[in-house]
Formats: structure tokens, sequence, C-alpha cells
């Protein structure tokens, strides 16, 4: 039986600096799906992933998102954070002076208060975290540092997860987790991935090349291009799109 | 005493009018010859104006149509420190010495301090009339020295600590401030000298009481000799109303060392200068600027750093902020002699806008008569960083908070060298009370 509809995204366009980039983007998320959303670079796939997490820069011009039947759109990115989603970014922001504990801290009260839920208990806390940094292989040095700061791209990327994993969101969406990371990186961040999945959440995957799909497996994987998605299919177009490349798409599309 | 105006001078603002009476008033003492000439002086030379070089951003034209009165002596018991006067815990056993308008109250210390004379300047004047002209500095027409002239000229009390070993508590000085007017004046006076060797933490904590607060021209020396070391700070934390003028000088002799925290949290109008000389070689210099400008605050800032021999070092970190409609000027100049070979001075200074009716102007200078120095500044003004915005909404932090976050890392570069924890603990709070999320920040720590 296939779960809930999470996420509706309905004709959705949108444009940056004057520049028009999405061009109708249609596609539906159920609880308890993983989506992948590929694409040639330049296609609007991080695009959209910003817009979803309520990037400011980005003019919404056309069209609408819900949310769990909510209107997504008129939310600010707070809130959308509070309601359930996660961002991980391509590029996480390094904030010197801001200790990472300090951020999840805060980050996971503002969703218990949204949620009528008391504060948690800073024992309690710590507990989570050693024990999901574990999962994560990382170090007890990260527990001082100032968020991102001075970490490899790696290391970055593994602290989105394991945010992640502390906030437990209903929808994650995650952009380009992959690049960067070498095979061992790869496989960690793709069993905190995994661990994440139930029948409850949803996850996007933004990703430019298959290797995640490997270890992160879709239902649904969708190819975004010029702005709109051109073609959906089961976990077996990304072999195919491995294959023969962004173009076919592209061209089966024009005939 | 006759009176000081020349009669053929120009005519005089209601101000100085006030001061040549102030002067008429005070008894001869040990040091009437030089006061009279610095009063001279500051008076030919007049109230300073924006047309004076470290003026330019700060009009004092509303004073000099007042006429000033001495603030009153207050007596110990008059004085109610309430909670919010305190920096530090009793943990700290922390020595206390209370000044009310720059005069002393007795006893000087709770107790005595080990490693610590502390005497009243009134004494110093009429028993040790020597010792008080070894502090005096040549009297000069340079405009960021202008206020100094005044208060040499019409100080009445204030005390002069000799540290005569490594001292291992705190020394607060509490600077209170209370008028019984419009129109009073003080002129608080502190002579800091750290002997041979010798080490101290001074905290010198700037508050007012009361309706009403006096026009403060305060000012403070230290003196460092060969191998001595000081922790200063200076706290001002007064009233929106309120109009302060603080001179810091400070002269380091050889391999002294010098850490200096000047902190603005309060008062209305606020110039703080810093004029540190690197006399002999070793001497080395760490001076912090936090600088707050909240509301309408207006916060103007200048340190002038001279490395007079070779070998001295400084580093000077200033950050900014400015909300509201407030205004923070930070100048800061380096000057290396003739002859200060290998000096090395450094000096950082960052703004932060928190609205568009704020204003921060900074500018480091340079000025290097020697070879083979190493010399660097950098200056950077801006708004917060959306991206680090951004980040922090998306993990679902309310704009207050991250923009609070942020603010409190921008500052802290400015904190860290704080060795002593609970005073560092109680600026960081009386720091975030003027931020725009402070209980949420507060839970933080």
């Amino acid at each position: 039986m296939r779960g809930t509809i999470l996420l509706k995204i309905t004709d959705l366009s949108a444009r940056v600096a004057g520049k028009d980039i999405l061009k109708g983007v249609n596609l539906e998320v159920r609880a308890g799906e993983v989506h992948a959303i590929m694409g040639p670079n330049g296609s609007g796939k991080s695009t959209l992933a910003q817009v979803l997490a309520g990037r400011e820069d980005y003019e919404i011009t056309g069209g609408s998102v819900t949310y769990e039947g909510r209107d997504f759109l008129s939310m600010p990115t707070e809130e959308r954070a509070r309601a359930g989603l996660f961002l991980g970014f391509q590029y996480p922001v390094e904030i010197p002076g801001v200790n990472n504990v300090y951020l999840l801290k805060a980050a996971l009260n503002a969703k218990r208060k949204a949620a009528g839920e008391p504060e948690v208990d800073a024992y309690e806390f710590l507990t989570l975290i050693r024990q999901k940094m574990k999962l994560m292989h990382m170090s007890e040095a990260f527990l001082t540092r100032g968020v991102n700061e001075g970490f490899s791209g790696g290391e970055k990327k593994r602290n989105e997860i394991l945010q992640m994993l502390v906030l437990e969101p209903k929808l994650a969406i995650l952009d380009e987790t992959d690049s960067g990371l070498d095979i061992d990186a790869l496989k960690v961040v793709s069993a905190g991935v995994n661990s994440l999945r139930n029948p409850d959440r949803a996850i996007i995957l933004v990703t430019h090349y298959q290797r995640l799909l490997d270890y992160v497996v879709p239902d649904r994987i969708h190819v975004l291009s010029g702005g709109r998605i051109m073609k959906s299919g089961d976990r077996s177009l990304a072999h195919e799109l491995e294959r023969r490349g962004y173009d076919w798409v592209l061209e089966t599309e024009v005939a | 005493m006759s009176s000081i105006l020349h009669p053929a001078a120009a005519p005089q603002s209601a101000a100085l009018r006030s001061f040549a009476a102030q002067w008429d008033s005070r008894p001869a003492d040990s040091l009437s010859p030089l006061r009279e000439q610095a009063l001279q002086r500051f008076l030919k030379l007049g109230l300073p104006t924006t047309r004076d070089e470290t003026w330019r951003y700060t009009n004092l034209r509303s004073l000099a149509a007042r006429s000033f009165v001495d603030a009153p002596r207050k007596a110990r018991g008059e004085i109610e420190p309430n909670a919010s006067f305190a920096l530090l815990n009793k943990a700290d056993r922390a020595a206390s010495l209370l000044m009310v308008n720059g005069y002393p109250s007795m006893p000087l210390a709770d107790g005595l301090i080990d490693g610590v004379e502390i005497y009243s300047l009134r004494d110093v004047l009429r028993l040790d009339p020597g010792t008080m002209l070894r502090f005096q500095d040549p009297l000069t027409d340079a405009d960021d020295r202008r206020w100094t002239l005044l208060n040499t000229a019409l100080f009445v009390d204030g005390l002069y600590l000799k540290i005569t070993s490594r001292v291992s508590v705190p020394l607060v000085i509490l600077h209170v401030g209370t008028a019984d007017g419009d129109n009073n004046i003080a002129y608080p006076r502190v002579i800091i000298e750290v002997t041979p060797g010798s080490g101290a933490t001074i905290i010198e904590h700037h508050v007012a009481q009361g309706e009403h607060t006096p026009l403060n021209n305060s000012n403070t020396q230290i003196v460092l000799r060969r191998d001595a070391q000081i922790e200063h700070y200076r706290v001002f934390a007064t009233g929106a109303d309120a109009t302060h003028i603080d001179s810091l000088t400070i002269r380091q002799e050889q391999d002294s060392r010098c850490k200096q925290f000047t902190i603005v949290l309060g008062g209305g109008l606020l110039r703080a200068t810093l004029d540190a000389h690197l006399d002999k070689p070793g001497a080395s210099l760490d001076s912090y600027s936090l600088l707050v400008g909240h509301e309408s605050r207006h916060v103007d800032c200048v340190n002038l750093v001279t490395h007079a021999a070779p070998d001295t070092r400084s580093n000077q970190v200033a950050r900014a902020i400015a909300s509201g409609t407030s205004r923070v000027i930070f100048n800061s100049k380096v000057i290396v002699n003739a002859g200060a070979v290998h000096a090395e001075s450094q000096q950082s200074c960052r703004g932060l806008l928190l609205s568009p009716t704020a204003e921060i102007d900074t500018r480091p200078q340079l000025e290097i008569h020697a070879d083979e120095v190493k010399c660097a500044h950098g200056a950077t003004t801006g708004r917060l960083d959306p991206n680090m915005l951004f980040y922090m909404l998306s993990r679902g932090l309310d704009r207050d908070t991250a923009q609070s976050l942020l603010v409190y890392a921008f500052l802290a570069d400015a904190l860290t060298g704080m060795s002593v924890a609970s005073a560092r603990a109680a600026i960081e709070n009386a720091l975030i009370a003027q931020l725009p999320d402070s209980q949420t920040l507060r839970n933080f720590r």
C-alpha cells in the first residue's frame, strides 16, 4: 500500500537574478518513498532544493507546493524546518564561533517547541549526539568546534547527515550529498541515510551520478533538465542514464 | 586664585567660562603651576570640534552652551551599588575600590591586599609631590589629548595604585557617576604603576546612579616598569543620557606586557582614547575593543599605539556592532618611530551593521619611520552573512536567535583573551542583553 502524499509540487517555476531556472516542475512524493532527482549541471536541481527550503533570493514565478496539504511556499524557512523538512546542503556553510552542538541543540529544541514538547535534557542530548556521531564515524573533537569550521569536504557532508539523524525529519532533501566523498565516506553516509528510512518518511536525493543510488536505492528516479522533469522511472532508469548519458533523455523528449 | 581668563581673549563659550570658574575655586597645591598651564592651553584651544582630526565624527557643540559645576562628593553610604554593578562574584575574592564622581571612598579598600599600595591622589599631592610630577606627561596641543589637559587642571582627587608583586586576585575600581543636576562634571583620575616584575588584573567599571549623570572626563595612566604585566579592563556601562570622555595612557618599559580590554556596553555619547607607548625593547601590547552601538548610542574609539623602541609588538583587535540608529567609530593608528626596528604590529577591525540606520566607521592607519618592521592591518564592515543565516534558519532556528548567535560569534574574538572568567561571563551577559533574542542566548551558555 502506498503512503500518504507528503509533498506535491505543481507547475513550479522560479527565477534567480532575472533568469528563469525552474519552468514548470511537477512532482509527488509519498511517505515511505525515496526519490532521486538527477540531471546535468545547470538543470535546476539545486535551485529546486533551495526553493523547497525557502531561500529568499529565489523568486517563485508560478505553481504551488503543498506539504502535508499545507501551502509550503507561504511558510518561512524556519517553519518549514520545524514542520519536518531537512535540507542537506551541497556546500554546508562554515559558521566560526557558533558551536556545532549549540546549533544542533537549538535546532532540536526549536522543533520540539513547535511540536509542544519540552526542551531536550542536556545529558540525554549529549548521549544522543555521541551515539549518532559513532554511527557517522565522527571524532569527539567535533563537539567543541564551530559549525563546519575547518571541516574537510567529507566531514561537512557527514555533519549534514548527523544533523539529519538528530532532527529526524519527515522529508529530507539531500543536495549532492555524495559529491566529494571517497568510497568509505560514501558508505558511511549511505548507511546514515538508510537508517532513517521508514514508512513515515520520505527522502529526495539530488545527485549528478548514480553511484549513491547503489547504496541508497530509490523507488523513483526523475531526470530534471532545462528546469523541467523530462523523464521519470524506477531504479533501472539510473543505470540507463549511466550507460547512455543525459543527452539520451533530451533526444527522446524531442522525438 | 586670580582669574585664569585673559581679558583680551576671544569670547569664550559658557562651558569654557565655567571651567575657568572651577579653576578659580580650587585651592593651590603642589601641581598648580602645571595645572595652570594645562588649563590655559585648554582654554586657548577650546573644545575640540569636528575640524580636529580625531574628532571629525563626534560633535561636542551642545556642550559649549552649558555651564558646568563640580559633581558632588558623596559618602560611601549614599551609594547603593546594586546587583547590576557587580562584574565579579564572591568566588573571585576580588578587592574592590569605590570612586564616586572621581573621589575615592574611604576606607580605600575593604582590607589590605598583598602587593598593592593604595593612595588617594589628594594625599600624594600633599605628601609626595615628586611622585605626582613623575607621572605627568608633557603638555601637548594634540587634539586627542585635549580633555587630558582639562582633567590635569581640575582633578581634585583620585587613586594611585602601586603594584609591588604578582597580585593574583583581580582588583575592581567601581566608578560611580551621580549628579545633583543637569550640568555636573566629574574628573576621575587613576594612576596605576606596576613595579619591575610585578603584575595585576585591574578592572575599571563605569556605572551611573540616580536620575542625572555628570559629564565624565575620566583619565587613567598606566605605567609598566621592566618585566611588569597588567590585564586592564575599562567597562563602560552607564545610561543612555551619559556623556563620557575617557582617556587612557599606557607607558611600557622593557619586556613589559599589557593586555587591555575596552568594552562599551552603555552610555549615550562615549569617547574612549587609548594612547599607548611602547617605550623600551620587548614591550608588548594586546588591545581588544568591543564596541556595542545600541539604540541611539554614539561610540568614538581612538587607539594610538607608538612603537618607540626596537623589538616591540602590538596587536589590536576591534569588533564593533551597531543597531538602531547608533554610530560606532573606531580609529586606530600605529606609529613606528625611527629606530624602532623589528617592530611588529597587527590591527584587525571588523564592523557588523544590524540596522539600515546604524553606521560604523573604521579607519586603521599606519605611520612607519623605521626599516625592517612587520605591520599588517585590515578593516571590514558588513551585514550578517546571508548564507550563514539561511543555514541556521533551515535548521529551524528562529530569525532572532540565528542573528543573535551570529552577532555573538562575531564578537567572540574580542572576548576570548579575558582571563577573569566571571568578568567575562558578566560582560557577556550584559552584551547579550543588548542583542535581539537575549533569553534564548542565555539558555545556550
